[in-house]
């Protein structure tokens, strides 16, 4: 081989090998596009509304007004955040339901739909979610939802439990 | 920019050394664990919910929660993956300082030179308070009183409990002994806030750790740890846990030769990122039950 056949190779390798490199960081790159790409974006961009609005109600206040375990029932408090309280409900150690309160001046969308509300539940303004959820809005503001766990759970069960919340106590609530 | 929430879980590994490792400790807590991976199934599966518009909307809502750096979320990730490595740090020099000595397995166990056994009862009191403040950014302070916080703690189930029983199988008993609870409060009775801020684990987190300066961290981590050790001592007690049924149960996932198990320990540092894994999967969950609530 001679020095100048040998200087071509060389040059070829290091072509080769930088060419490789940049394939595989561009294929590092490329991402497998997802259906969550956009809300992504809107979430981060440098003007994006936060998710929690900043005169949302204190989880905290929230906790007064769920019902209380009883007849064997466990109430178990799992979450209390900004605008946000939720407990789950227990029976012989077994969940069955997860109960919660949400201020939806965080998600305007979230009360927006009880605008067409066809039911009410003790006198507030009630909508069924999916097959698992049953809420009800209260004083335009508050939603108080069932979240079914389990099967036997079903939705006169999530009426039953949105009765047991003290919803005339979190009327008051300003 | 950090990763999204959605690629984090959709990452999360379905094998691999960590997964054989927890999948090792199912004789403690039977079908309480189960590797659940990817954002929309994860969605299916904390929801039960099948209809796709649905699962969207809950999927987009958790996104823009995480994203909110106001809510905590991403501070949890980070105390996660952040006292991970550390405790890979942490097994790289345990692992060095094993090298060029002969110690029988048994005498592994029972002590380790004493500088890596006080940096490991260190390393398993800050995970411990990390859990903690995890838990409170992730969860809030649930419920009016201390008995409420204590059944929402005592409510531990699925991937939290499996980080639990991990620590302390990976971080107590394995590389401490059946004392791992008295070696812990004991190495913090004798430290002092100069000793702890020596200690990398601790430096990498210390930040969001509560106190205005390292003695009340250490206070902090003293009060904290004390508070569950109690909670500790009963399940070992009550699951039966020993180091030779939890070593028994390891070798039977994880490839141990019987020549090299004195290396168990540092090995279970640098190659299982449990609380990154588990970690990822509680914030998921917990992220998701408050998007379903909220919509």
């Amino acid at each position: 081989m001679t020095k100048h056949d040998w200087r071509i190779d060389w040059r070829k390798a290091v072509m080769a090998l930088v060419l490789c490199t940049t394939l595989a960081i561009a294929g590092c790159q490329a991402k497998a596009p997802s259906q969550f790409d956009q809300v992504q974006k809107d979430s981060t961009a440098r003007n994006a509304t936060p998710a929690v609005a900043k005169d949302a109600t204190k989880g905290g206040e929230f906790n007064q007004f769920f019902p209380k375990g009883q007849d064997g029932y466990e109430r178990v408090y799992t979450q209390e955040k900004k605008g946000f309280a939720e407990a789950k409900l227990k029976k012989d150690g077994k969940e069955l339901a997860m109960l919660a309160v949400t201020d939806t001046k965080s998600l305007p969308a979230a009360a927006a739909k009880f605008a067409n509300a066809k039911a009410s539940i003790a006198g507030y303004p009630s909508v069924d979610m999916g097959t698992t959820q049953t809420s009800v809005l209260v004083s335009d503001r508050y939603q108080v939802k069932v979240i079914s766990k389990a099967p036997t759970f079903d939705k006169d069960d999530r009426t039953a439990w949105i009765k047991k919340f003290d919803l005339a106590g979190l009327s008051k609530l300003k | 920019m950090s990763k999204s929430i959605f690629e984090l879980v959709d990452e999360l590994p379905t094998g691999g050394t960590t997964i054989m490792a927890l999948n090792a400790l199912d004789f403690v807590i039977p079908g309480q664990w189960q590797n659940l991976t990817g954002f929309t199934n994860t969605i299916r599966s904390v929801t039960g919910e099948s209809d796709e518009a649905m699962i969207q909307a809950i999927g987009e809502r958790a996104v823009y929660l995480y994203n909110d750096e106001g809510e905590g979320y991403q501070r949890a990730m980070w105390l996660y993956q952040t006292v991970d490595n550390a405790a890979g740090a942490l097994g790289m020099a345990a692992m060095a300082n094993k090298i060029g000595q002969d110690v029988s397995f048994l005498g592994f166990l029972d002590n380790l030179t004493p500088k890596p056994e006080k940096v490991q009862s260190i390393d398993l009191c800050i995970k411990l308070v990390v859990e903690l403040v995890a838990y409170c950014q992730i969860n809030g302070i649930p419920g009016d009183s201390v008995g409420d916080f204590l059944a929402a703690l005592g409510d531990y189930g699925g991937e939290s409990l499996m980080r639990m029983v991990a620590l302390i199988c990976f971080d107590g008993l394995i590389p401490l002994g059946p004392g791992f609870i008295g070696k812990g409060l004991g190495t913090l009775n004798n430290m002092t806030p100069n000793d702890l801020e020596k200690n990398d684990t601790f430096k990498s987190v210390s930040s969001l750790i509560p106190g205005n300066n390292s003695g009340d961290k250490l206070g902090f981590i003293g009060q904290s740890f004390d508070s569950v050790s109690g909670w500790m001592t009963g399940f070992v007690d009550q699951k039966g846990l020993t180091q030779e049924n939890v070593l028994g149960n390891l070798q039977k996932f994880v490839k141990i030769s019987e020549d090299k198990l004195d290396y168990v320990g540092a090995f279970l540092d640098i190659s299982v990122k449990y609380y990154t894994h588990t970690g990822t999967q509680t914030l998921a969950r917990r992220l998701i039950e408050r998007a379903v609530a909220e919509l």
